[in-house]
């Protein structure tokens, strides 16, 4: 089937009713609460940082022995390359490795979205790592997930850690689906990443068009969805154990001097 | 819980929030890679006696009373309110954990549980549960600093009955006594502990390296440590720094006590004279060539346990592998050692509590690293390790010798008058 | 001197730090307000311990001796 064929027919529908309230929100989603997540996202980090930036200094050091004799580079060691869980839990660690190195390579995946900004060549149908970077934060996603079904880490585990992995987990796979469909598969997702590129143009240039008239098809409900969760895991960022981002290296700061 | 304890149980717990504190309370991932790190874990494989499950207690009541998603959606952490139960829980949690932080350093961001113990230890102190022996021995010491001056007399008089003891190891230096005590300008400043054991082997040692040194009218042990009580820490430990302050010494050098040594070395500020272990001061004896000791009195192999505040806590680790390669070539690693060595479990004031039965229990994991060593003897350098490792060598029927590593020097003195 | 009469004898001779503190305070409150327990140490500081414990718990030292290093208290259970 010519996917263009179904893009024109969804478009041609005249929506009213549900359909026109669900194009309402989709708007939403899709234009201004990028910015407002966004928004969220910086000022409860900012907001973060000065509340710990305004405590107290402990009173004397909580490091411990041997101590490093270069302790802010022995705490990017600890903070990159987690030597602890290397360790102690090698797969874990493995895993650990894959997915951080993956969500970096995530960002500049969406980066290159952007217009003008062109890390991989523009002609090319895909997007960074050509769907190997969606699998490698996908693959451990899961493995962080289903170690939490057992044992200790069965008992340690609150709502709020299943939640997040669960957010996180269908926002990769709903990405996963959009590249991985470009990549991987003959007929591509019926989006294409100058597609994409052009949203995030719209994005870019505050000119709150509605996405609709650059992402055509019915697939649209699904990166409507992307991008709401991920609007949603921005938001709530600041308040959740993935200040860990901003944290790690002052945490094991503290442990090196 | 009345209401009025509540909002002071609050403040207290506001009053700890340092950047630290914010830090550890914020960020733990529940990973769960401390919790085979824990030796009372290792015993007892009960989620409360995980290094995070502890944690979670302070962590659940810091999201409850100072965090957005306690009062927004509480069900998403799990939280808990101020209450009885609660306070309970934070004694199991705090009394529980002997703050050795091994699991400091298997955590990935190196989180502090002692320090997160704190908190729950002065909410215990805020509803007035903590523990009465620790709070009673925390004034004891306190209210030595006022006292001492009147009892002095009794404590010079006991000191001089001890000569005798202490020069049978070693000659006193001509015109000192065999134990000074207020000696103005001295170099050392000893701080011992109540009992004979913690003065007698470091006074020969002092004296046969002709130290002018002087001993402290105080013991070195800070109980508020233990007890979580900052303000009293800081009284117990002033006495001794005062004390250092009024005699002009240039060093303080502690008795084999972890926390004591831990507390004076590194929580109290800068001072004109310099904070040491007993344990650095001997092994600098010997390398300069002070003293001299002779090798083989020990008999069999010998191991060492080090105290988690004086090694991973205090960095005095490489010292006492010195002295002990002095003193015989019979020596056996335990087995992890180090920064990675098991708490004996009888730090965190377990063994001023009494607490036989959960020593004993949560001492397993040092039983058998003791076992594996086949050593003979074991030492250590710290009065609560010895303590412990003397019980659990009865309890286990291990037939091991526990020794301290100042008495194991201080036995093995030579080279006198040369 | 000594016109009391010892209701309880504790030996605390050799113990480690903090124990016999700790001994005394369990026995004293096995003895009623008024009476008087007598207790052996050998540790030097506990002369400084002793009544220094009793200050802060309202307690009484009535009396120490020393004798060939064993150090021997007298003390009034007040509260």
């Amino acid at each position: 089937m010519d996917p263009q064929a179904v893009s024109a027919a969804s478009q041609a529908v005249v929506h009213t009713g549900f359909a026109l309230f669900l194009d309402k929100l989709y708007y939403f989603i899709m234009v201004p609460l990028v910015y407002i997540s966004v928004i969220v996202m910086i000022v409860g980090i900012v907001a973060k940082i000065v509340s710990i930036v305004r405590a107290p200094i402990p009173a004397f050091s909580l490091k411990t022995y041997p101590a490093k004799k270069r302790p802010f580079l022995a705490a990017l060691g600890d903070t990159f390359g987690m030597p602890m869980i290397r360790k102690e839990k090698p797969l874990f660690w493995f895993f650990l490795m894959m997915f951080h190195i993956g969500i970096f390579f995530l960002f500049f995946g969406h980066l290159d979205l952007f217009p003008g900004v062109n890390l991989m060549p523009p002609e090319s149908r895909h997007m960074i790592g050509a769907g190997a970077v969606g699998l490698s934060v996908t693959i451990p996603t899961f493995y962080f997930l289903f170690r939490r079904f057992k044992g200790q880490e069965r008992h340690i585990s609150v709502p709020s850690d299943y939640l997040l992995l669960l957010l996180l987990l269908f926002i990769f796979l709903l990405g996963d689906m959009i590249s991985w469909g470009n990549s991987w598969t003959a007929n591509g997702f019926v989006m294409t990443k100058a597609d994409f590129k052009n949203y995030f143009g719209i994005l870019k240039s505050f000119s709150f068009v509605d996405p609709r008239t650059v992402l055509h098809g019915s697939h649209y409900h699904f990166v409507v969805l992307h991008v709401f969760l991920a609007e949603l895991f921005m938001m709530i960022l600041p308040f959740t154990k993935i200040v860990h981002t901003f944290f790690s290296l002052p945490l094991n700061l503290l442990r090196r001097r | 819980m009345e209401a009025a304890t509540q909002e002071a149980l609050k403040k207290l717990f506001e009053s700890k929030l340092n950047k630290a504190m914010r830090l550890y309370l914020d960020t733990c991932a529940h990973c769960g890679l401390c919790v085979e790190a824990c030796h009372v874990y290792q015993a007892m494989p009960e989620t409360k006696y995980t290094p995070v499950g502890r944690a979670e207690v302070v962590r659940k009541l810091f999201k409850r009373y100072f965090k957005m998603q306690g009062k927004i959606a509480p069900w998403l952490g799990e939280v808990i309110e101020l209450d009885d139960k609660s306070v309970n829980m934070a004694y199991e949690a705090a009394f529980s954990c002997t703050g050795c932080r091994r699991c400091v350093t298997v955590c990935p961001f190196g989180i502090d549980t002692q320090q997160v113990m704190n908190i729950a230890k002065l909410l215990l102190i805020g509803a007035e549960k903590q523990p009465q022996i620790l709070a009673m021995l925390s004034d004891m010491s306190i209210a030595k600093g006022e006292t001492w001056k009147e009892t002095a007399n009794d404590y010079i008089a006991a000191l001089n009955n001890l000569a005798p003891e202490v020069e049978a190891l070693a000659p006193t230096p001509p015109g000192r006594p065999a134990i000074p005590i207020d000696v103005e300008n001295a170099n050392v400043l000893y701080v011992g502990l109540s009992g004979k054991h913690s003065i007698v082997p470091a006074a020969a040692i002092l004296n046969a390296a002709s130290e002018n040194w002087t001993i402290s009218h105080f013991e070195a042990v800070n109980f508020a440590a233990w007890l979580g009580d900052g303000e009293k820490q800081r009284l117990i430990a002033k006495r001794i720094i005062m004390e250092a302050e009024r005699l002009k010494v240039k060093e303080v050098a502690v008795v084999e006590c972890g926390t004591a040594t831990r507390v004076l070395k590194f929580m109290t500020g800068s001072h004109p004279f310099r904070i040491v272990s007993i344990v650095e001061l001997i092994a600098r004896y010997i390398e300069q060539g002070r003293i001299k000791v002779k090798p083989g009195t020990i008999s069999g192999t010998l191991t060492y346990h080090d105290p988690c505040q004086l090694g991973r806590n205090g960095g005095v680790m490489e010292e006492p592998r010195y002295i002990i390669g002095k003193l015989t070539d019979k020596f056996v690693e335990l087995t992890p050692n180090k920064e990675a060595n098991w708490c004996c479990g009888g730090g965190g004031g377990l063994i001023s509590l009494g607490e036989h039965e959960f020593r004993m229990k949560t001492g397993k994991v040092k039983v058998d690293q003791m076992r594996a060593s086949k050593a003979d003897t074991i030492c250590t350098a710290c009065e609560n390790c010895h303590t412990q490792l003397t019980e659990l060598n009865e309890h286990y029927g291990l037939g091991m010798k526990v020794e301290s590593l100042t008495n194991l020097v201080a036995h093995a003195l030579t080279g006198f008058g040369a | 001197m000594s016109d009391y009469t010892v209701a309880k004898t504790l030996d605390c001779k050799g113990l480690a730090c903090p124990m016999p503190i700790v001994r005394l305070s369990q026995e004293i409150a096995k003895i009623k307000v008024g009476e008087v327990i007598e207790m052996f140490t050998t540790d030097p500081g506990s002369l400084a311990d002793v009544p220094s414990w009793a200050k802060s718990t309202g307690n009484a030292v009535l009396e120490n001796k020393q004798e060939s290093g064993v150090i021997h208290f007298f003390v009034k259970r007040q509260k």
